[in-house]
């Protein structure tokens, strides 16, 4: 009986997404058709996706060097913002700490109204940096989190050997603390890459020009390139393309990512 | 343990000698610009939105912008759509985090197991996390609940079931897409707490004959327990924040059915372009979510500790 149980949950979490890539897999004129594997498999609903009228892959590539570029500068800023609250004392850290981490419990909506205001007001509409920022102050109260906890596990004596042996403090965090550290900052990389790959809210309200749209908005308004149907095929195969990036990078680095997050939040 | 305690002790630092004022600002200043500068884009967004909150600011008004006071989340907290929201966001987490992480258990004593092609098994259980949340919205809406072609009442048919899902059950339908996103990562945290277990203890109990489910309730939970504990502190911070299916599925209705508080959010800014409203609504919502987080974290830990 508790098999069974096991069977369904399983069951319930594979059957969407394998639905997902059948419908992709699909010719169009068999995309109704509930035959549990495909009769036939063509690759047209993928090759519609990437029709030029529909500007997926611009969407794309914008999707791309939004998360890229936060998940780079997340990590330079949060490592040293977390190295140095690891490592400093000062009057008002906690509360300093208690405010970073409070902002992962900010709902992007709340804060959507005068972001907008104040992008409208400098211009930023429409540009790359109108979703970085903002992603930034998301991905950054994690990141910070999860690598303060990674720094204050290492001993203090790391840096003090180092620096005995003729390190200077920067040589010492480069050369002894950061190569301790890589496991927490690649999970807080991916981490926030699939953070900011999947961001809606904002990209959805900062960006009205069709060229500067990130994905998860093209999905969202994707209407197919046949009009005048349902265009599940197309949209499954949408929703294919931008599900492969994540689940290769998870795949690759699954075990170095529950390391990173286990060692790292929990104790 | 005592071995452990004598080969830590001489790793604590060795009583520094007190470092004078300008030595300690040689040292913080070189990581001070990192830390300014996450306080800042952390804390402003949320301080302006504090601003418009206590203004009367309408974009449909252009001479608007005067100070109100608290006369917004006065408005806010009567209006009967807000409290609606309220209730939605509330109904929304609580059964999504209690499904997923009861299922999420489920799926992790199944995956601790050996069995063959469990890593198979394993990495196809994440997927759902990894699709992209407005996919997934996408996917629900036209492959599961799609009345006529839809996936759900294909396989329910045989039962005499025809449900049109969105429109007859529009709340269950948000909770079922969403625990199909969260077990999963439920199920990655509560792996990694079992995986940390000790076999010895465990093989132990067996010795001692105890019943499996004696096993996992009297050890193998209250080890679980930071890890489930971790799990429903972010599944629930995250889950209030659901606004891609709301918005790509049901569109907060029928009627207001649906609507959470970031869609009554949305709604109140961009539908009746009532700023002062949205920013207060927004001020309530975090500090209502940093309120019920702590709390919800402090129930949990009573929980558990009177089962063990």
């Amino acid at each position: 009986m508790p098999n069974l149980g096991v069977a369904a949950i399983v069951l319930f979490c594979l059957t969407p997404f394998y639905w997902m890539v059948a419908t992709t897999l699909r010719p169009p004129n068999q995309q109704f058709d509930n035959s549990l594997i495909p009769r036939s498999v063509s690759p047209e609903n993928l090759i519609a996706v990437f029709d030029p009228s529909v500007g997926f892959h611009r969407a794309l590539l914008n999707s791309f060097l939004v998360a890229g570029i936060t998940t780079a500068l997340t990590l330079v800023i949060g490592t040293t913002t977390a190295y140095a609250l690891a490592r400093l004392t000062f009057r008002g850290k906690k509360i300093v700490l208690a405010a970073i981490i409070a902002t992962v419990m900010f709902p992007g909506i709340s804060l959507i109204v005068p972001l907008l205001k104040l992008f409208t007001d400098i211009g930023w509409i429409n540009t790359y940096q109108a979703m970085i920022v903002p992603y930034l102050s998301f991905a950054l109260p994690l990141t910070v989190w999860l690598l303060t906890t990674f720094f204050k596990q290492m001993p203090f004596d790391l840096e003090q050997a180092a620096q005995a042996d003729g390190c200077t403090p920067g040589q010492a965090f480069r050369k002894v603390i950061l190569p301790i550290a890589l496991p927490g900052m690649f999970t807080a990389a991916v981490l926030t890459f699939i953070m900011a790959w999947n961001e809606f809210i904002i990209a959805l309200t900062i960006v009205n020009r069709p060229k500067m749209q990130t994905v998860t908005v093209a999905i969202s308004q994707f209407t197919g390139a046949q009009q005048f149907e349902l265009p599940f095929g197309t949209q499954m195969a949408a929703g294919v393309v931008v599900t492969i990036p994540l689940v290769l990078l998870v795949l690759i680095c699954r075990r170095r990512i529950i390391a990173g997050l286990t060692a790292g939040g929990v104790k | 343990m005592t071995a452990q305690s004598a080969s830590t002790a001489p790793l604590r630092d060795p009583e520094p000698r007190p470092l004078t004022r300008a030595e300690l600002w040689k040292r913080r200043t070189p990581l001070l610009p990192g830390l300014l500068f996450v306080i800042a884009l952390t804390q402003i967004p949320f301080l302006f939105t504090v601003y418009y909150s206590l203004q009367g600011r309408n974009l449909l008004r252009p001479d608007s912008g005067e100070f109100v006071g608290l006369a917004n989340y006065g408005t806010v907290l009567a209006d009967p759509l807000f409290r609606n929201a309220v209730t939605n966001t509330v109904v929304l987490t609580a059964s999504t985090v209690v499904l997923s992480t009861v299922l999420g258990i489920a799926l992790a004593m199944l995956l601790d197991q050996r069995f063959p092609g469990r890593g198979v098994v394993r990495t196809l259980l994440i997927t759902p996390f990894l699709v992209m949340p407005a996919a997934a919205a996408l996917l629900w809406k036209t492959s599961m609940y799609h009345p006529v072609f839809g996936l759900l009442n294909w396989a329910l048919s045989p039962f005499g079931v025809n449900v049109d899902w969105v429109s007859q059950f529009p709340l269950l339908s948000i909770i079922m897409v969403l625990t199909w996103q969260w077990t999963p990562f439920m199920m990655l945290i509560v792996l990694a707490g079992l995986q940390s277990q000790s076999p010895e203890i465990l093989e132990a109990a067996k010795v001692d004959g105890a019943r499996a489910w004696t096993t996992f309730s009297r050890i193998t939970l209250p080890h679980l327990r930071q890890f489930i504990e971790l799990g429903i502190l972010l599944g629930s911070i995250y889950i209030v924040q659901t606004f891609d299916a709301i918005f790509m599925i049901t569109q907060g209705g029928p009627g207001q059915a649906t609507t959470n508080l970031p869609y009554f959010i949305y709604q109140q800014a961009f539908r009746a372009f009532d700023v002062g409203e949205a920013a207060a609504a927004g001020v309530i919502v975090v500090v209502a979510t940093i309120i019920i987080a702590t709390f919800a974290l402090r129930v949990v830990s009573n929980l558990f500790e009177e089962n063990s």
